[in-house]
């Protein structure tokens, strides 16, 4: 059955492409071109909010942003009629692009065997292809990490822009080694004791692991030094030529990952998840140590917390003076990050604030503060145009810009409902019987 | 030729009965452990007949297994053993309300090679009511002489399995040649747990609750079917001979009682629900939490026995350092523990009787456990009834135990103070008359036989490959408090000081079980292993996966 | 430390709170935005609701006396969220040994204790539809609730004279347990062949059954009794509701068919994730549909979805409404609701409909809950802001006129059950599959998974 399907769908492309399609625009096709965005609010994140603005984009590249920019004469003219213009939404935690299927090893590309595996590479494995990528990037969302887990080296994770049909055109310039710290915390189903143990072996297993790849690092300079992948790895974050981003979610770990960090003396370095960095928040805002969390709609990590934990922990760590960025830490929802942003600022963390958790900040964070994460000349233009305040629900997305790209504002969700909002043929009420 | 056989059979079966007699009727006991006399009088004791009553410098006459006299001038028979029991106290023998006593866990059943799980036979499914505790029991059985030690001396004793283990029986913890010797009363109940098939249906709460109504419905059916067809069965297809729809007439007609091993508040709801549906009598025999339940008990008819198993005392910390959140959070742990410890109290001011059940505690927390009850508004008296008349009451033997009266069974206990003082022990025993001597020792660690404090006690490393994978770790036998007892221990995390039970060595062969929580369900892992010096070579068997899987162990050096 | 004990006493004053039957409450809601569902948006409207019963709705009530009185100017009053898919509030989820199991029924797992519940009254929820799991074909009946938060009693949170519901389970759930067991069905044709088995085995037994009670001598033996069949012939002759477990159109097209064949009038549709593909045939049967707003690609069969479904759905007439099948998502269902104004602009009061009267509607208890109407039980949540807006919050839930959530008398440790040997700091950290009871639903011949009494 799958073999006449293919035949099919390969004979129906050979038909399309008889056709003269050099001036028509396929449907399907992002624009590249010089744009002249009019017309529109500008959320600059860095720089205000710009009334009247205009967005001039060239090259990949915003040219020119304000309110009296001169607009080159052969750039396409969009007039967004008072619309609401914002930097592309970040996403700093995901599996998008290595998990195609959740219940289906085949589709999924992000744990890899072993517990120190940290030389895979999760920008290889990215399917620049993936269906969750259009659907995706129409809400807004232009830029995400994308992570491997498992073990406790799980590997290396990217950044990447959700537009590109190779990963290095995806690729968006920064990578940090993922570290699963030891977590003192039990998984649902786990008893204590199970808990208990299997910490004290990732305690282990890190601890030897980094001991040797600090003798690695030294030797490293040499000639004699043999391949060793996952030294390699370990030594360019103990050299300091790659951040670290390292997975702690009890407050028990919190304060024991710092202490780590600071024994190991690692600069640049980043704690993902901290679920209960609301408990430590001044410990964290001391150690200077940025954070990653989410997703803010969750449970709380205790039976006896307050049931608005999840909610409240990214405003109170803000406000502790702790640099915070938001995930959704999914791979097919990451579209639901303005949303997570949304109940991060009603719950304390306030709108503006919010709204840096998934630009500037996130920018910052991976170092990427001269290319993406806000709406500012020289920068990448990600962008995209909405009705309103994005973090509502009845705010429509009307345009996504990538890498200076107009992308096609479909995806396959949005193809089934044009075809299924009126079915044809809708009921059939005569249905055709064979004599069969 | 037949004539012969049938007569050789007859004579063989004479003979057999001349031989029981003569045993029962011997004078002569080589093996020199016979008792001198059956008849004993405790004299100038604190006697106390029943809760709440004492007679000071009194007398207490047992002879040929029944209570003869009790006062204070009682005439003592000539032949009588004479015990003086100054500053002692005399109760009667105490009444365990349930547990597996004298009961020895079957083999596990194999899995059948093409089990059908929706439907698997009834044996396997742990569905066997029919089964008489009489079946399992093995007076070699150490639970016996434990929980005696303590003052118990009947015990309503159950069998072992899952959803519908079977029938208990009052037994005597006493010695005795052949299970029939210590029964006091078969089929007083049929037990019930919410412990499902392993691997089959019903294998949770969901399933157990249904198969139950489904069983009971066509219990009914059957029953009245059967007694249709008795009366007269012309025309009528022959009832079928399920025994296991036949082992619940007798709660259907209400002449037998549920007993629910249902520990938790919400487990006892479920049982109680079943109770309200189908109108069968229910007891709860091992109930932890009655708390939550009072007004549910007080309300409707159903006998309770309470666990002794009490929860341990939570700590609480109490420096300046402690956050306000964790103060809150000790002092909750401890308002639900004085919760637990004052329900004692809260069922007698509620008016409702209850006894008490050993199931699933060591009988050295026993006592400890009682004791600790007074600190909660619980005192010596009500702890008292609720160990001897509450209990006989409930399990309708008040005719003939739960008190020191002349008339009835010989069952007391002699104590070197009151019973409920920290300090005081037990000094007698007696059962069905049988008189139990202890030896009141400073440090509790003669009961250890040489041999096994040789052999056994110590810290083992064991080792063993399963079809999961490894498993290993430490096993410790101590006996620190009188008796043998032992934890283990997995390194890879399954599981942390789990107390074994069963455990006994014989000729060179030790045997324990132990049970976990494996994802929520119980799972019993038994071990059995030869020692020679300070190795160990055997078997663990998992019966609910019907595997097992061999193990050895080193006795570490204690130096 | 004496004032911390003081505060327990106040704050844990309801555990020790003790229903003999649903306690009913009386509380005047004065001056909100009354949205009704039923009769549009009423603008500083009073609700005054009187043993646990809306006794009227109108502009500048008069207080009965002996009342509270909540003032929710600038609020808005909107009825209970009801949710039609959960798994919280139980102690045992799937009875996953047999792929039939009509017999067992939720109501005798209900979890009281469950701090879910509390959470869920904090998101405005005041029903839940605690089903069975979705590991067999035709799995066990399942159990609406009320949420009244502070009980021991299971029996206390039971929604009395709700009708009667089941479960079913179609597509890669119960097939994946036949593969793994060596049995049927491993394809949705074997589902297909074990339902019309079971219906047919059914009326054989129904017919025994009636045979014998038309001819009651008394010298007739009765057949047996098996609940099982007992539950399936009640299922024929309409007196439970099915909902069916599914995502596929195909299969969703071939439950109606047989429902049709069998004369079964009354069918929801859970999950449902390619609903969309059939709206026109559901519309048709009357079939109702129970969706998440944005769930897709955790299995192959929800990999063909659309978070437009809701407004496909809505838009050619099928009763349709979202649910969250987790102990997460329940305490933000009307953020879900909303969201089906971003995917297919849905209406206000559409979106609304999807979270309480839509689904009162498919469990058979609209004549009760599900909108602001005089009559109606006291079910309300009260948020600062309209509920579809991502920046409201949810201030108080009332169940029958009782209040069992006020963000101003809210304290962090709401367990009415703690157990004392617990540790005082037990951590979990959740991960996103965790929640997805229902959705990877592991098959129960991995004896981890089948034994597993607690969730």
């Amino acid at each position: 059955m799958r073999h006449l399907q293919m035949i099919t769908s390969v004979l129906i492309a050979l038909l399309f492409v008889n056709e003269a399609y050099s001036q028509t625009q396929i449907a399907r096709q992002a624009r590249a071109d010089k744009f002249a965005l009019t017309n529109a609010t500008i959320y600059t994140v860095t720089n205000g909010v710009i009334e009247n603005g205009t967005i001039v984009i060239n090259n990949g590249v915003i040219e020119a942003v304000g309110s009296n920019v001169t607009i080159p004469s052969d750039a396409l003219v969009i007039d967004y009629d008072g619309r609401e213009i914002y930097p592309g939404m970040i996403d700093s935690g995901t599996q998008l692009g290595l998990v195609e299927i959740g219940s289906i090893a085949e589709a999924q590309d992000n744990r890899e065997f072993g517990d120190i595996k940290p030389q895979m590479e999760a920008l290889t494995a990215v399917n620049p292809n993936s269906v969750s990528i259009p659907v995706t990037r129409v809400s807004g969302v232009t830029t995400v990490i994308t992570a491997p887990s498992g073990g406790v080296l799980p590997g290396i994770a990217a950044t990447i822009n959700l537009f590109g049909y190779t990963t290095d055109q995806m690729f968006a310039g920064s990578k940090g080694l993922v570290i699963n710290f030891p977590n003192s915390g039990r998984r649902w189903r786990q008893s204590k004791e199970e808990a208990e143990k299997a910490r004290e072996r990732a305690l282990k297993t890190l601890n030897e692991t980094w001991d040797k790849a600090e003798v690695y690092a030294k030797v490293l300079a040499s000639e004699d030094s043999r391949y060793y992948p996952e030294m390699d790895a370990i030594a360019r974050v103990i050299n300091g030529e790659l951040k670290a981003y390292i997975e702690v979610n009890a407050a028990k770990d919190i304060l024991s990952a710092i202490d780590w960090v600071q024994e190991k003396e690692l600069r640049d370095v980043v704690f993902t998840g901290v679920s209960e960095g609301w408990r430590v928040a001044e410990e964290i805002a001391e150690s200077g140590i940025p954070v990653i969390t989410g997703p803010i709609l969750s449970v709380p990590t205790r039976q006896s917390d307050s049931y608005d934990a999840a909610y409240k922990n990214p405003g109170i760590m803000q406000q502790a003076g702790i640099k915070v960025a938001l995930r959704t830490n999914d791979s097919e929802n990451s579209r639901n990050l303005p949303y997570n942003a949304g109940f991060a600022a009603s719950y304390g963390m306030g709108r503006e604030e919010a709204l840096k958790a998934i630009t500037i900040n996130a920018a910052e964070i991976m170092g990427l503060e001269n290319e993406i994460g806000s709406i500012e000349v020289g920068k990448k233009a990600n962008l995209f145009i909405a009705t309103g305040d994005p973090f509502e629900t009845s705010t429509q997305i009307l345009d996504v810009f990538i890498d200076g790209y107009q992308i096609p504002m479909t995806s396959r969700q949005t193809e089934l409902y044009d075809e299924f909002l009126n079915r044809v043929p809708g009921l059939n009420l005569n249905p055709v019987t064979t004599d069969q | 030729m037949k004539l012969l056989r049938k007569l050789t059979f007859r004579l063989l079966l004479l003979l057999s009965f001349l031989m029981v007699s003569i045993q029962s009727h011997a004078q002569s006991d080589p093996t020199g452990s016979s008792p001198a006399t059956t008849t004993y009088a405790i004299t100038n004791a604190t006697i106390v007949p029943s809760p709440g009553i004492k007679i000071e410098g009194g007398t207490i006459i047992i002879s040929d297994g029944l209570i003869t006299d009790v006062g204070i001038n009682v005439t003592i028979p000539a032949y009588a053993e004479v015990i003086d029991g100054t500053d002692h106290y005399v109760y009667a023998g105490f009444i365990d309300g349930m547990s597996n006593t004298g009961a020895k866990r079957p083999e596990a059943m194999e899995r059948p090679d093409n089990l059908f799980t929706p439907d698997p036979p009834n044996d396997y499914a742990g569905i066997t009511p029919e089964i008489s505790v009489v079946e399992q029991l093995d007076l070699d059985e150490s639970s016996i002489a434990n929980l005696r030690k303590i003052g118990f001396t009947i015990s309503h004793s159950v069998p072992h399995g899952k959803m519908l283990p079977g029938k208990g029986a009052l037994i005597l913890l006493r010695d005795g040649e052949h299970p029939d010797d210590v029964i006091l009363k078969q089929e007083v109940s049929l037990l019930s747990q919410f412990v499902g098939a392993p691997g089959a249906y019903p294998g949770n709460t969901l399933g157990i609750m249904a198969k139950w109504r489904n069983l009971y419905k066509n219990a009914e059916l059957s029953k009245r079917h059967s007694e249709m067809y008795a009366s007269n069965p012309a025309g009528i297809v022959r009832p079928s001979q399920d025994r296991v729809l036949q082992a619940f007439y007798p709660v259907v007609d209400r002449s037998q009682p549920v007993f629910y091993n249902a520990k938790g508040m919400l487990e006892a709801r479920r049982a109680l629900s079943l109770q309200r549906e189908m109108g069968f009598n229910l007891a709860f025999g091992n109930l932890e939490q009655a708390w939550p339940l009072i007004n549910d008990l007080d309300k409707s008819s159903v006998s309770v026995f309470m666990s002794l198993n009490l929860p341990e005392e939570p700590e609480t910390a109490d420096n300046e350092d402690l956050s306000e959140e964790v103060a809150q959070l000790q002092a909750r742990r401890v308002e639900f523990y004085n919760r637990h410890m004052n329900q004692f109290d809260a069922l007698n001011n509620a008016g409702i009787s209850f006894g008490f059940s050993t199931m699933g505690v060591s009988a050295s927390k026993i006592k400890k456990n009682i004791v600790a009850m007074q600190d909660f508004g619980f005192d010596s008296a009500e702890a008292l009834a609720t160990l001897t008349t509450n209990a006989a009451a409930i399990l309708g033997i008040s005719n003939i135990a739960g008190t020191l009266e002349a008339g009835k069974l010989g069952n007391a206990v002699v104590t070197t103070g009151p019973y409920f003082n920290d300090e005081s022990n037990v000094k007698i025993v007696f059962v069905d008359g049988y008189k139990y001597d202890y030896e009141i020792k400073e440090s509790s660690s003669t009961e250890v036989s040489d041999e096994i404090a040789n052999d056994v006690l110590g810290t083992w490393d064991y080792n063993a490959i399963s079809p999961q994978g490894e498993i290993s770790g430490t096993i410790i036998f101590t006996d620190e408090t009188g008796e043998l007892t032992g934890t283990i221990n997995s390194a890879q995390g399954m599981y942390a000081d789990v107390l074994l039970s069963n455990i006994s060595y014989r000729e060179g062969t030790l045997t324990f079980d132990y049970t976990i929580d494996f994802g929520g369900q119980s799972m019993e892992l038994i071990v059995t292993g030869d020692i020679i010096g300070s190795d160990l070579e055997g078997e663990i068997s998992v019966p609910a996966f019907s595997t097992s899987f061999p193990v050895s162990a080193t006795k570490k050096d204690p130096n | 430390m004496k004032k911390f004990i003081l505060n327990l006493i106040i704050g844990f004053g309801f555990t020790t709170m003790v229903m003999a039957q649903a306690t009913m409450g009386d509380v005047l809601i004065k001056n909100g935005t009354v949205l009704s569902i039923t009769n549009g948006t009423l603008e500083n409207t009073d609700v005054l609701i009187e043993d646990g019963k809306i006794s009227q709705i109108g502009q500048n009530l008069s207080d009965p006396g002996n009342v509270e009185i909540v003032d929710a100017t600038g609020m808005f009053v909107m009825p209970g969220i009801i949710d039609a898919h959960s798994h919280i509030a139980g102690t045992s989820i799937n009875e996953g040994t047999s792929q039939v199991t009509a017999e067992v029924s939720m109501e005798d797992v209900v979890n009281p204790l469950d701090v879910s519940i509390y959470r869920a009254l904090a998101g405005g929820v005041t029903s839940i539809h605690l089903m069975h799991g979705s590991a067999n074909v035709i799995g066990g009946q399942n159990e609406t609730l009320k949420l009244r938060y502070g009980t021991m009693n299971p029996d206390d949170l039971r929604f009395e004279g709700a009708p009667r519901t089941i479960k079913f389970a179609l597509g890669e759930n119960p097939t994946r347990g036949g593969r793994r067991r060596g049995i049927q069905p491993q394809t949705r044709m074997g589902v297909e062949a074990m339902i019309r088995n079971s219906f047919n085995d059914a009326i054989e037994y129904r017919k025994a059954w009636n045979q014998y009670n038309a001819n009651r001598s008394s010298r007739k033996v009765a057949p047996e009794y098996d609940l099982r069949m007992e539950t399936i012939v009640d299922i024929l002759e309409g007196k439970i509701l099915v909902h069916s477990h599914s995502y596929r159109a195909d299969e969703i097209y071939m439950l109606m068919s047989v429902f049709s064949d069998f004369g079964i009038e009354k069918l929801t549709f859970q999950h449902a994730n390619e609903a969309y593909k059939v709206a026109p045939e559901l519309a048709a049967f009357g079939a109702s549909a129970s969706i998440f707003s944005d769930w897709w690609a955790y299995k192959l069969e929800v990999y063909y979805s659309t978070a437009y479904n809701a407004a496909i759905l809505t838009n050619n007439g099928v009763n349709t409404s979202i649910n969250s099948d987790s102990g997460e998502l329940i305490r933000h269902l009307f953020h879900e609701a909303a969201k089906s104004q971003k995917y297919g602009g849905l209406s206000d009061n559409e979106a609304l409909a999807l979270i309480t009267l839509n689904p009162a509607m498919q469990l058979g208890i609209e004549n009760r809950v599900g909108s602001i109407d005089e009559g109606k039980d006291g079910d309300i949540a009260i948020f600062d802001k309209h509920p579809l807006s991502i920046y409201a919050i949810p201030q108080m839930t009332f169940v029958d006129g009782v209040k069992y959530f006020d963000i101003n008398n809210d304290i962090a440790d709401q367990r009415i059950m703690v157990d004392p040997e617990s540790t005082i700091e037990d951590v979990v950290i959740f991960n996103r599959e965790d929640h997805e009871i229902c959705m990877l639903e592991e098959n129960l011949v991995d004896l981890y998974e089948l034994f597993n009494e607690e969730n």
